[in-house]
C-alpha cells in the first residue's frame, strides 16, 4: 500500500516536503524543482480510470481519479510548482519551501481525488500549508493576516465538510460527480465550502486581504493554486447551476471596481484574480461543453499569465522595497525586462488577441452567445476593459512611468526570478499562438476558432478605446495611500470588541472572581488561627489589660492541663 | 505618449472599423451588431463609467486610511 501510494501525484510533493529538511541546504532547491518535475511526468504519462482504491471505514476511497479534466489542471498545477520553483530559487527558507511544496500537493490531491473524504483532506492541506507562505512575511501585519486567512480556511473546510456530511446521510454517494440543480441544504453547504475558495463575494474577502501580505515568492503560488484547484471542484460538482452565470457576472465587475481603486499592486492583481474567475464561474454556470471547456482553458491560461504577473510585482517589491502605488513611479528605464514581461501578462489578460488570455475568453463568450445570454456577454466586456485599465494600464503606468514620488533604491533582481518570469511569458504567447496545443488537452473535443475577424474587430476597437479613455482619465484613479474596506470587515471591525466581550471579559471575571475567594480564604485561615481569641476577648480588670491569648507559660500549662482533663473525661464517658 | 504611438492606435482603429463595415456588415449574431462601431463606444464609454463609478463608490464608502483597522 504504502508503495502504491507514490503513484500519486500530490503524494510525491508532499513526501518532498517532508524530505526537503533531509536535504543539504545548497541542494534544496533543485530538488524543489525536481518533485513537481516528476509529478508532472506522472500526470502525463497515467492511464485514464480510478487507479487506486483504498478502505476506509465501510467506504472506498478512490484516491487517484484520472480524466481529462482532472489531467489538465494536474499539468497546469505541476507546471506552475516547477515555475514557481524557478522564481524562489534564491530562496533559503525552509519553511517556505516545505510548506510550498505540500501546498501544491494539496492542489494535485484535490485535482485527482475521485471521492469527498480524499478532496477534504487534501483541501484541509492547502489551507494549513498556505497559511505558512502569509506568515513566512514575518511582519505584524503579515502575522495578522495569516491567521485570519487561516481561520476563514477552517471556516470554509466546515461548511465543505457540513455538506459532505449532510449529502452521504441523505443517501449521497460518496464519489465526486456533478450534482443535480437543487437548493438542499447538503448542496448549499457543499457550494458555499467551494464558493469560499473560489472567493465568491462576498466570501472573497480573504484573498485580497492575504495575497498583499504574503511573501514575493508565496504569492505566486497562492495566486494559482487555492482559487484554481476550487474552481476545478466547481466544473466538477456544480455545472449547469444557473444560479452561478450571474454569481459569475458579479465577481467580475465586483473585481474590477476593488482593483481600479487599490493602491498596493499586488492587491489590484488579487482582486483581479476574483474578477477573472468570474469568467470561469460564469462559464461553468452555462455548463454547456464549449462553456466548460472554456472555463478549464480559462483556468489554464489564468495560471500562467496571473502568476507571472504576480512575479513581477514580486521583482519589484524585490526591487524597491515597497509595494504601494503611492510611492512607485519613475525609474522605467531600470527595469525595462521585467516591463516587457508584465506587460505580456497583462495584454494576456486584457485579451489581447495572439495572447493566451484571448483564446479563452473568446471560448467563455462563445458559450455566453450560444446560450443567448446576451447581458453577461456585454458585462464581461465591461471586466475586460477595466481588467484591461487596473492590470493593463493603471498599474504599469504608475509603478514605472508616472512621475517619481519617493526616492526609491532600485537593486537588482536575481536571474532565476528573470528566468521564470521568461517562461511564464513563453507559454502566454505560446498558447496565444497554438491555441490548438491547449485545446487539445480540454475535457471535451472541440473545434473552436478564435481567430475571426469579428473578434478581433471587438478586442480591437475596446482596447484601443480604453487605452484611450485611460490617458485622458487617470488622474480619476486613485493612487492615494488608502485601503479599501471589504467584507472582511465584517469580521476586523468588532474584531476588538469580540475580544472584550469574549476574551476580556470572562478574563477579568475569573481575574476578579479569584481575588474574592483568596481574600475569602485568607480571612478564613486568618479567623481559625487562634480562636480562642475570639471566645475568650481582650479585658481590663483593675486598670490592666488581660489579654486572652496572653497568659504566661505556667498558666497556660494549668489551663492546657485542665483542657486535657476534660477531654479525658468525655472519653470515659463515652466509651 | 508621442505623437507615431497615437498614429499607430488611430491606424488600428480605423482598420478595425474598414473591417467591420466591410467583412462584418451584414453580421448580426447580438442585438448590438446593428450598431455601427459599438464596440468602440462600449470600450470608450465603458472605461469612463468605470473609472467614475469606482471613484464615486470609493469615496462614498470602500476608501480608508491605511490605520483604520489599527484605530
Amino acid at each position: 500500500m504504502i508503495v502504491e501510494l507514490l503513484s500519486i501525484p500530490a503524494i510525491i510533493l508532499i513526501l518532498g516536503a517532508f524530505v526537503l529538511p533531509l536535504l543539504p541546504e545548497r541542494i534544496r532547491s533543485t530538488a524543489f524543482i525536481t518533485f513537481p518535475l516528476l509529478a508532472l511526468a506522472m500526470v502525463w504519462t497515467m492511464p485514464e480510470g480510478n487507479l487506486l482504491q483504498t478502505p476506509f471505514a465501510s467506504y472506498e476511497l478512490q484516491l487517484l481519479a484520472v480524466d481529462g479534466l482532472s489531467r489538465i489542471f494536474g499539468i497546469i498545477f505541476s507546471l506552475i510548482t516547477i515555475i514557481g520553483g524557478i522564481y524562489a530559487f534564491h530562496i533559503k527558507d525552509l519553511g517556505q519551501q516545505s510548506s510550498a511544496l505540500a501546498y501544491a500537493g494539496g492542489a494535485l490531491g484535490v485535482t485527482f481525488a475521485g471521492d469527498f473524504f480524499t478532496l477534504f483532506i487534501f483541501w484541509e492541506i492547502m489551507a494549513a500549508a498556505s497559511s505558512y507562505l502569509i506568515w513566512a512575511r514575518e511582519t505584524k501585519e503579515s502575522d495578522k493576516a495569516g491567521m485570519r486567512y487561516l481561520l476563514v480556511h477552517i471556516f470554509g473546510g466546515g461548511l465543505l465538510f457540513t455538506g459532505i456530511l449532510l449529502h452521504l446521510t441523505s443517501g449521497g454517494s460518496l464519489m465526486i460527480e456533478s450534482i443535480e440543480p437543487a437548493y438542499t441544504a447538503a448542496n448549499i453547504f457543499m457550494l458555499l465550502g467551494v464558493a469560499l475558495n473560489t472567493a465568491v463575494p462576498p466570501l472573497h474577502a480573504w484573498l485580497a486581504d492575504a495575497y498583499p501580505k504574503a511573501t514575493i515568492t508565496g504569492a505566486v503560488f497562492m495566486s494559482a493554486l487555492t482559487t484554481k484547484s476550487a474552481v476545478y471542484v466547481m466544473i466538477r460538482l456544480f455545472p449547469g447551476w444557473e444560479i452561478l452565470i450571474w454569481v459569475g457576472v458579479v465577481m467580475a465587475i465586483y473585481g474590477t471596481i476593488y482593483a481600479l481603486l487599490a493602491n498596493d499592486i499586488r492587491e489590484i492583481l488579487a482582486y483581479s484574480i476574483i474578477s477573472q474567475i468570474g469568467y470561469m464561474v460564469t462559464a461553468i454556470g452555462i455548463g454547456s461543453e464549449l462553456a466548460l471547456n472554456g472555463a478549464t482553458a480559462h483556468a489554464f491560461n489564468h495560471i500562467i499569465y496571473k502568476s507571472l504577473l504576480f512575479m513581477a510585482a514580486g521583482a519589484v517589491i524585490h526591487a524597491t522595497g515597497t509595494s504601494k502605488l503611492s510611492e512607485l513611479g519613475g525609474f522605467a528605464k531600470k527595469m525595462p525586462l521585467i516591463i516587457g514581461l508584465y506587460m505580456v501578462g497583462a495584454l494576456s489578460i486584457s485579451g489581447m488577441p495572439f495572447l493566451n488570455g484571448f483564446v479563452s475568453k473568446t471560448m467563455i463568450s462563445g458559450a455566453l452567445g450560444d446560450a443567448h445570454l446576451e447581458w453577461p456577454i456585454l458585462l464581461l466586456l465591461i471586466a475586460t476593459i477595466g481588467t484591461f485599465l487596473h492590470t493593463g494600464l493603471k498599474l504599469p503606468y504608475f509603478t514605472w512611468f508616472a512621475e517619481k514620488k519617493s526616492e526609491l533604491e532600485v537593486s537588482s533582481i536575481p536571474t532565476n526570478m528573470k528566468v521564470a518570469m521568461g517562461i511564464g511569458a513563453f507559454f502566454c504567447i505560446l498558447f496565444g499562438l497554438a491555441p490548438q496545443l491547449l485545446y487539445s488537452q480540454l475535457p471535451y473535443p472541440t473545434d473552436f476558432k478564435p481567430f475571426s475577424i469579428y473578434n478581433f474587430v471587438e478586442m480591437t476597437q475596446i482596447l484601443v478605446l480604453a487605452f484611450a479613455g485611460f490617458w485622458f482619465l487617470k488622474k480619476h484613479l486613485n493612487i492615494s495611500s488608502t485601503i479599501s474596506l471589504d467584507t472582511d470587515w465584517f469580521y476586523r471591525r468588532p474584531a476588538d470588541l469580540v475580544q472584550k466581550a469574549f476574551v476580556q471579559a470572562p478574563n477579568n471575571l475569573f481575574g476578579f472572581t479569584e481575588d474574592i475567594t483568596l481574600k475569602l480564604a485568607n480571612k478564613l485561615s486568618a479567623l481559625s488561627k487562634n480562636p480562642i481569641r475570639y471566645m475568650l476577648p481582650a479585658f481590663t480588670s483593675e486598670g490592666r489589660e488581660v489579654k486572652s491569648d496572653g497568659f504566661t507559660a505556667s498558666m497556660s500549662a494549668a489551663l492546657a492541663f485542665i483542657l486535657f482533663g476534660f477531654l479525658v473525661a468525655i472519653l470515659v464517658v463515652f466509651l | 505618449m508621442k505623437t507615431w504611438h497615437w498614429i499607430a492606435l488611430g491606424t488600428l482603429l480605423i482598420v478595425s472599423l474598414i473591417l467591420e463595415f466591410t467583412y462584418l456588415a451584414d453580421y448580426a449574431s447580438h442585438w448590438w451588431n446593428h450598431v455601427p462601431a459599438f464596440y468602440a463606444l462600449l470600450g470608450g464609454l465603458g472605461c469612463a463609467v468605470l473609472i467614475f463609478v469606482s471613484k464615486g463608490l470609493g469615496k462614498i464608502f470602500i476608501l480608508s486610511d491605511e490605520d483604520y483597522y489599527d484605530r
